[in-house]
């Protein structure tokens, strides 16, 4: 499931990549994934339980545009503090819709950047989230 | 068991002015209690009055549950329930005193709430203790600090691994609170209640605009939930910053947050 290569930071090649049966059981799998990895960043708590709630709402979204059977795969990019996931399913979501939803504001709040996306039949939310800096000294 | 009764009165330590005054009035009640019909409006008024008169009874026992990741005012409530069964089965012929009979009900009735509903799903004791902790930990670091910690700094001042830490957070997910307007056990000595804590006027959410579509969906929601989820979603503020504000731990804030997400999900499935 791992394989981080040189340069993992701006590759394009996912350091992660998880993939479950598209039904909502298994979102919790991927939350509880990206709380590990987030700690591994050194994130704040904040910062990840933030993370974990954002990318519950990503899959939520993504199950409800996937099609019967499919899988919902999501890859993170860990960068420096940094970490990018994109959750995506076989399906099509209608991306005007949610600029409206309360969904979208949540994802918004949470991730400094959120997007979606439908490509070749494949609907996917990519989310980037920064850790907060640790200026404090401990 | 009850042999204290009858030389009370002229034992060497004398007895506070006011358990002798409540001891009086419980009686008195009892007396009117068993001797008006069941529904009559005496009946129900001595009923109320006794557990009122007795309801110190039921924070003193929730009050040796504490610190064990319950909140108080559960327990409390709770322990109410044994009262209430205390006063109905009551037997004052026994020449037992209320409090002496009440007080294993209403103990009964907190342990059973521990072993019942603390935790949703069996959590290894390891684990809720270090959740425990990690509550405590972590509000003293954010003190401190200034902000949330992260994993690594709670592994640090706890002596443990960062996977622990982990495991630790997860399982604090697990961990059902069961009382919307319960207090957090973690914040002991801040309001009683979480509704108390909140004013019906809030400075913070004035100015905040909602949309009118979100709005319904919004005031379905416990004000407490609501208050938790505007401050997070519409005024940007973090969940330390909203668990100082609300007066209950960062988790906890966590937890409702993910909680409420969930219902408004589900709510809106259902459209």
């Amino acid at each position: 499931m791992t394989h981080s290569g040189p340069g993992a930071g701006d590759s394009p090649r996912a350091d992660v990549e998880l993939r479950v049966p598209a039904d909502s059981a298994y979102v919790s799998v991927l939350r509880t994934t990206t709380a590990g990895l987030a700690a591994r960043l050194d994130f704040t708590l904040d910062d990840i339980e933030d993370l974990r709630m954002a990318v519950g709402e990503a899959s939520a979204i993504v199950l409800d545009a996937a099609a019967e059977g499919a899988d919902l795969t999501a890859r993170f990019w860990l960068g420096q503090r940094t970490i990018t996931v994109r959750v995506e399913a076989p399906g099509t979501g209608s991306e005007l819709e949610q600029e409206d939803d309360f969904a979208w504001q949540v994802l918004t709040t949470l991730a400094d950047e959120a997007k979606t996306e439908t490509v070749a039949g494949t609907f996917a939310i990519t989310l980037l989230v920064t850790a907060a800096p640790l200026e404090s000294g401990v | 068991m009850s042999t204290h009764s009858v030389r009370d009165g002229d034992a060497d330590v004398p007895r506070s002015a006011a358990v002798e005054e409540t001891r009086r009035r419980s009686a008195e009640l009892f007396e009117t209690l068993h001797g008006s019909p069941a529904g009559s409006p005496a009946h129900r008024s001595a009923r109320d009055e006794l557990i009122a008169l007795h309801l110190p009874l039921v924070e003193h026992c929730a009050r040796r549950f504490r610190n064990r990741g319950e909140p108080h005012e559960d327990l409390v409530q709770v322990g109410t329930i044994g009262l209430l069964k205390a006063v109905d089965r009551f037997d004052a012929e026994r020449g037992v005193e209320f409090s002496t009979y009440a007080t294993p009900t209403v103990i009964g009735e907190i342990k059973r709430h521990f072993r019942d509903k603390g935790w949703a799903i069996r959590v290894p004791r390891r684990l809720q203790e270090l959740r425990l902790q990690l509550g405590t930990v972590s509000a003293e670091l954010t003190q401190s600090l200034g902000r949330s910690p992260t994993p690594r700094e709670l592994a640090e001042r706890i002596g443990c691994t960062i996977e622990e830490i982990v495991e630790g957070l997860e399982s604090g997910n697990a961990y059902a609170t069961l009382s919307l307007d319960a207090g957090d056990d973690a914040d002991d000595g801040g309001p009683a209640s979480m509704l108390d804590a909140m004013g019906a006027e809030d400075e913070h959410l004035e100015h905040v605009e909602i949309r009118e579509s979100i709005k319904p969906l919004l005031d379905a929601l416990e004000a407490r939930e609501k208050k938790i989820l505007m401050l997070r979603f519409f005024r940007n503020m973090t969940q330390s910053q909203i668990a100082e504000e609300v007066g209950i731990s960062q988790m906890h804030v966590s937890r409702l947050l993910s909680r409420t997400l969930d219902q408004l999900r589900t709510a809106l499935d259902q459209d």
